[in-house]
């Protein structure tokens, strides 16, 4: 359970690989790799049918597109890795993006860029650690009590950003403050890439190097696999769960940021349907809601996939209300594959 | 209300509860409050905007005493109700809310396949069917309320008999039929059973799959009447009560005491659970407290309850 599970190769078992005829031996194979894969070769065909139908798809202007669209999913999905990894399972992180786009945003004009760019980060911490403190203190250790009580959260945190601003939304273009850090944030460029995708490859190094080297990775892991068994081995579990929260609500605040800079503007509804992209691009991965199991690497496969397919079926005009079909059903479906091969 | 009739037992239940407890701290505030509160309209009112979702609650109580759940209520709700407005345009009333209550237990059959059968986590994959219905439903009506044509329609959720609104007696014999359901009949004893402890179920011969997978269809088709209620009372079909309904009425069910570990609670304690957020909600309207703070009131409200219910689960866990 400790090993690091990669998406590297076929999965083909190897306790099956002991058959006297190789045909079969490799049939088999290919039948694993359709288990675990299913959902993403099914994207990965929607992607290619589109590239074909749709030449747009293609078109470099399409694709940068696609690849500046990619940060704030991408970050609240890392986040959420942990979440899920440690067996529990955070819906509230449509509430932090909304409070701490609304907050950040409202402080650049009196504390300063830089100043707020710090508030706003510790407000997801702050977030993160109130839903940490709840789920300890109550003693919830089922994903159910966590979904209940993150989801109460979400609409607290939802409910303050409206309060907070009044339920209007602010824009960049109404401040006379410097605000070139969230516009380098937001539009900037570092060589061939857009600097979100930089933030990016940054913070998916750290989480990747945090999950696979250090100990509190695998105590996670552990805490996520079987509970009882992590405490009796002598792994904290309480800190397991502050340090998954905490990471969570943290890489939401990133996500927030990068967001409202790409959009120039923050309104307090902004992160609406967060908590189920995040979640479906997790699952669609293939990191387990089971806990104990999974990767942030998977995650970056599922984000990848969950935006291209976005892409294609806006290209395909398809409206944005059967799109939101359409991932209910895809998450529905991974949900189940998943489950069937955990079995 | 209706707890009075059913007797003294459930006076005792409602004495025990803290939802009860709730709900007399709340009417005791409220004599002070100086507001139309305490007037007869305003309460048959408040009965009747709580009745659709006392209906929901009691097809969720079936799914959460057999120690699952149903996230998915609130897309059923809404595309039933837009599917009821649709038909009417093409056949007689009756056999348009049928179809719409069939459609409703048919999702309930869908969930039942992927959460008792396959044994999928319920809390997650009913979230994501309530995700996929929502989808269809604003697709479904362009995520405009589509308006309906028919006044005998209109009539099921405005119209009144002798006073007592068409909702209020429908939710009443609802009530009544799932109290008798899960109380005199051997499908509701084997729910507890089951959501007891599901193995032991097993192994005492009960057809724990096919009953609970049951109550999941009980569940789908509640909420596929009462969209159609829904839709009836606002004489339109639209997509926006797909969104936190569910999480609204799982909660109320939870505040009344049916816990989620399963086994325990009752169609009478929803009920209350429900008038807590049905009070809760005309409360605050009647104190003219703003939208956004009624939002931040429930959501921590909501948070305290589930908190309570999970320290309770604790306490119970370290008492064994």
């Amino acid at each position: 359970m400790i090993k690091a599970e990669m998406n590297t190769g076929l999965g083909a078992p190897a306790s099956k690989a002991i058959g006297p005829d190789a045909p079969r031996r490799s049939l088999q194979g290919v039948v694993t790799f359709l288990k675990e894969y299913l959902v993403l070769i099914m994207i990965a065909l929607l992607v290619g049918i589109t590239a074909v139908v749709e030449p747009k798809f293609m078109d470099a202007a399409n694709l940068i597109n696609i690849e500046r669209q990619l940060g704030p999913l991408m970050m609240v999905s890392l986040g959420m890795t942990f979440v899920i990894i440690g067996g529990f399972i955070d819906l509230s992180v449509t509430g932090t993006v909304n409070l701490v786009a609304v907050v950040t945003i409202s402080l650049i004009q009196p504390l300063g860029q830089v100043s707020a760019l710090f508030v706003g980060l510790g407000l997801g911490i702050v977030c993160g650690g109130l839903n940490a403190v709840l789920i300890l203190s109550s003693g919830a250790v089922t994903q159910a009590e966590a979904l209940f009580l993150t989801f109460g959260m979400s609409t607290v945190y939802s409910a303050l950003a409206l309060l907070y601003s009044h339920g209007s939304t602010m824009h960049f273009w109404d401040m006379s403050a410097s605000k070139t850090l969230f516009e380098t944030i937001g539009s900037g460029k570092l060589g061939p890439f857009s600097v979100s995708f930089v933030i990016f490859l940054v913070c998916l190094a750290l989480l990747w190097a945090f999950q696979e080297k250090t100990v509190e990775g695998r105590f996670i892991r552990l805490t996520g696999g079987n509970k009882t068994a992590a405490r009796l081995a002598g792994v904290n579990i309480a800190r397991s769960i502050v340090v998954i929260y905490i990471l969570c609500g943290f890489m939401t605040a990133v996500g927030s940021i990068v967001l409202f800079s790409r959009i120039t503007t923050a309104a307090p509804t902004i992160g609406l349907g967060f908590e189920t992209n995040a979640i479906l691009a997790v699952v669609v991965g293939g990191t387990t809601l089971l806990g104990g199991k999974g990767s942030v690497l998977r995650t970056v496969m599922g984000v990848l996939l969950v935006t291209l397919m976005s892409n294609c079926l806006d290209l395909i005009n398809v409206s944005t209300y059967l799109q939101v079909a359409v991932k209910g059903a895809i998450l529905v479906l991974a949900i189940w594959l998943d489950n069937r091969k955990q079995a | 209300m209706n707890v009075k009739e059913s007797g003294a037992s459930l006076l005792k239940i409602a004495t025990t509860q803290k939802a009860f407890i709730a709900i007399v701290i709340m009417l005791v505030g409220m004599l002070f409050s100086h507001s139309g509160f305490y007037t007869a309209y305003n309460l048959l009112d408040m009965l009747n905007s709580t009745s659709i979702l006392l209906i929901l609650a009691f097809g969720v109580t079936l799914t959460i005493v057999s120690g699952g759940c149903d996230l998915s209520i609130g897309g059923t709700l809404v595309v039933s109700g837009i599917v009821a407005v649709k038909l009417l345009n093409v056949m007689p009333m009756w056999p348009a809310m049928l179809i719409a209550v069939a459609i409703g237990a048919a999702v309930g059959f869908l969930n039942g396949f992927l959460a008792v059968h396959q044994k999928t986590e319920p809390f997650i994959i009913t979230l994501g069917t309530g995700l996929l219905l929502v989808g269809i439903a604003q697709q479904l009506t362009d995520a405009h309320p589509i308006p309906a044509t028919n006044p005998d329609f209109m009539n099921i959720g405005n119209g009144d008999f002798y006073g007592v609104p068409y909702l209020v007696i429908i939710m009443a014999v609802c009530f009544v039929a799932s109290y008798v359901l899960m109380r005199f009949t051997a499908f509701g004893r084997n729910l507890y059973a089951i959501g007891g402890d599901y193995e032991v179920a097993r192994y005492s011969g009960i057809n724990v799959i096919r009953t609970k997978w049951l109550a999941f269809v009980i569940s789908g088709a509640a909420a596929g009447l009462a969209g159609v209620l829904l839709s009836s009372k606002l004489n339109t079909g639209s997509a926006v009560y797909g969104e936190t309904t569910a999480l609204v009425v799982n909660c109320g069910v939870v505040v009344g005491g049916t816990s989620f570990a399963g086994g325990i609670g009752g169609i009478p304690q929803s009920a209350l659970g429900l008038l807590v957020f049905g009070l809760l909600d005309n409360a605050m309207n009647m104190l003219d407290i703003t939208s956004y703070f009624q939002v931040l009131l429930k959501g921590a409200a909501i948070v305290a309850i589930i908190w309570l219910d999970c320290f309770n689960q604790k306490r119970k866990r370290e008492a064994v």
